[in-house]
């Protein structure tokens, strides 16, 4: 499966989506996937969604749907712990599935 | 002790990886990945260094000569929180011991039912470390930093707590709060300032929406475009005079002094991230530490004051705050209130917008307002903390210029809470300042230490701060949030800003009884 790209978001692109890019890494090389992650601002994403091109986005603050055609995940469970492994699998089962359509 | 000395000499880019190794070790890390992460903080600090001395190459020489050619009295540089974060990482004698005191007294307090916030922001202790730093860097006294330190966690705890339904309400995040020191230190004032507006004929039913602002001129507050930008303008008062006798050489310069910026403000919060990559496994460790101390409370889970900042309310004061905070600058230095030329911490004013926005939820008019009294506030308090700022910047071998002005920034003066406690000690350097600046900051103080309270007696009441008052704010403002407000409570949790956190909220639940 080509490797896929996932942008996480925050509102510093360091603060909190470093973390959060750190543990949906480890949790998904967990399930056997490896994917590019890079961090970015809430306040860039629009813009680093165009040139990353990711196929899907992690936020940990709000993100106005509007701004961006790609599907936005949830980021607190991967801060809180809480719900981590169920929104892990909701992350990967997406990507899995783009790269079905892709064949 | 010669020995201690010259370790601590080493700098942070060498001591700090030392003393995250022997952490992690505390906290049972894999070898491997202690060395690993260890190693990627002392990296993080190298590559920070070079963006600081390219930021202070760049900016400085501009920054001086601009204050020569337009008269405005503005030496000193807002390097950004991520150097302050760094240069607090580097003094090295304190960081162990706020964290492991830190951690201490927030499970203690827990124990003892004082608090029910949990701080697993491991990140943000720096925070607290930095009030410890400028309290010692200014007094001289090891013991009194740690103490205004500790007492402030406690104090950002409470805020937390009380924080936390209104959070929960309006950002729809359950059990989630920010006991994040610069950004919940204003709730009280933001609180008083909003109660006030309540009063005031005209803006009481004033109410902008953030509407388009993003996609409209979010290109602007874009790190990349705002440092190029910003680098033309400080570049163009500071080379003009040259038109006449250099005009090739004073164009390529301001030139490359606006390329340069926008690239210290794009790689400077990368390097960062590198630092933060580090730290990350060891706040892991230790968030898992804390977290198994207390199966079954019902803790509020405290996090970064980020997770807030993307409400569309937060990014539109934080765009407004920009030209403001530079307008504010200039008068303010006029008056003899501030020395600081705001530029790296211009890209997270939306972080300052949180409490200027939250007790009205989401009410814009009124954040940029609450929002440009915090900002008057930490400007003053930035260049009230500049000295101790800088001998801290070498005191951990950062490469400030030689003979160069003095580093601060904004988000150093968004530390209300130490700054109060420690007032009373530090008060005499406000002298060399002058008069006004006396008095302003006695101001400040003053109305901080009145909005506290006024806070705290209402709370005492029984009063639950921005959910007993929400009529005020939210029939008028958003239908989607009165059906929410006035439906059933198991209700709450969906909000119409963000549907898909509610899913998490439903998981997270589940998981939750899962554990009981």
């Amino acid at each position: 499966m080509a490797q896929r790209r996932v942008l996480v978001c925050c509102a510093t692109g360091i603060a909190t989506s470093v973390q959060v890019s750190h543990r949906l890494k480890e949790l998904l090389k967990a399930r056997g996937m490896s994917i590019e992650v890079a961090e970015c601002k809430v306040i860039e994403l629009p813009a680093r969604v165009s040139a990353f091109r990711p196929h899907a986005v992690v936020s940990t603050t709000q993100v106005d749907p509007k701004l961006i055609p790609v599907r936005v995940f949830p980021g607190l469970p991967f801060l809180t712990g809480l719900g981590i492994e169920a929104a892990t699998d909701e992350i990967a089962a997406h990507l899995k599935s783009l790269s079905v359509e892709g064949a | 002790m010669g020995f201690i000395n010259w370790l601590l000499g080493l700098g942070a880019s060498v001591v700090l990886p030392i003393i995250i190794f022997i952490l992690s070790m505390i906290f049972r890390m894999p070898i491997g990945k202690a060395v690993r992460a260890s190693l990627t903080i002392g990296v993080g600090f190298i590559g920070i260094n070079l963006v600081i001395g390219l930021l202070g190459n760049t900016l400085g020489p501009a920054a001086q000569a601009m204050v020569k050619n337009t008269g405005v009295n503005l030496p000193i540089l807002d390097v950004g929180w991520p150097v302050a974060a760094a240069i607090t990482f580097g003094t090295t004698s304190i960081v162990p011991w706020v964290f492991v005191l830190g951690i201490l007294l927030n499970l203690v307090l827990i124990a003892v039912k004082a608090t029910k916030t949990l701080n697993v922001d491991m990140w943000n202790y720096w925070h607290f470390i930095f009030s410890a730093a400028f309290v010692y860097f200014m007094t001289g006294n090891f013991v009194l930093g740690l103490l205004v330190a500790l007492i402030t966690s406690a104090i950002v705890l409470k805020l937390a707590d009380f924080a936390a339904p209104v959070i929960q309400k309006h950002y729809g995040i359950p059990g989630i709060t920010t006991p994040h020191l610069d950004t919940v230190t204003w709730s009280p004032l933001g609180w008083v300032i909003n109660k006030g507006l309540d009063r005031v004929p005209g803006i009481r039913k004033w109410h902008a929406s953030p509407g388009q602002l993003q996609e409209k001129y979010g290109i602007i507050a874009e790190p990349i475009i705002m440092g190029t930008v910003l680098g033309f303008i400080i570049a163009i008062l500071a080379y003009y005079p040259e038109f006449s006798s250099d005009l090739g050489g004073a164009v390529k310069q301001i030139l490359t002094v606006g390329i340069t910026l926008g690239a210290v403000m794009l790689v400077l919060p990368r390097m960062v991230a590198i630092l933060m990559e580090g730290l990350v496994p060891l706040s892991d460790a230790a968030k898992q530490f804390i977290q198994t101390r207390f199966p079954g409370r019902e803790l509020y889970i405290g996090l970064d004051g980020a997770i807030l900042v993307g409400h569309p309310a937060n990014i539109a004061v934080g765009i407004i705050l920009v030209p403001i905070t530079l307008l504010l600058a200039l008068l303010m230095s006029v008056l003899g209130v501030n020395q600081m030329l705001p530029f790296t911490d211009l890209a997270v004013l939306p972080f300052f917008a949180i409490w200027a926005t939250t007790w009205s939820r989401g009410n814009v008019v009124r954040g940029v307002i609450i929002g440009t009294f915090f900002i008057a506030c930490m400007l003053s308090i930035a260049t009230f903390l500049a000295p101790a700022t800088t001998d801290m910047a070498h005191a951990a071998n950062f490469a400030i210029p030689a003979g160069a002005t003095q580093i601060s920034s904004i988000d150093s003066g968004a530390h209300l809470a130490p700054f109060m406690l420690a007032f009373g000690f530090i008060f005499s350097r406000a002298a060399q300042y002058g008069l006004g600046f006396q008095v302003w900051i006695s101001f400040i103080l003053a109305f901080a230490l009145f909005s506290y309270i006024a806070y705290f007696i209402y709370i005492g009441r029984g009063h639950i701060p921005g959910i007993d008052d929400e009529h005020l704010y939210v029939e008028a403002s958003d239908e989607d949030e009165v059906d929410i407000a006035r439906g059933p409570a198991g209700e709450d949790a969906v909000d119409h800003v963000a549907v898909h956190l509610a899913e998490q909220a439903d998981s997270s639940t589940g998981d939750q009884a899962a554990a009981r």
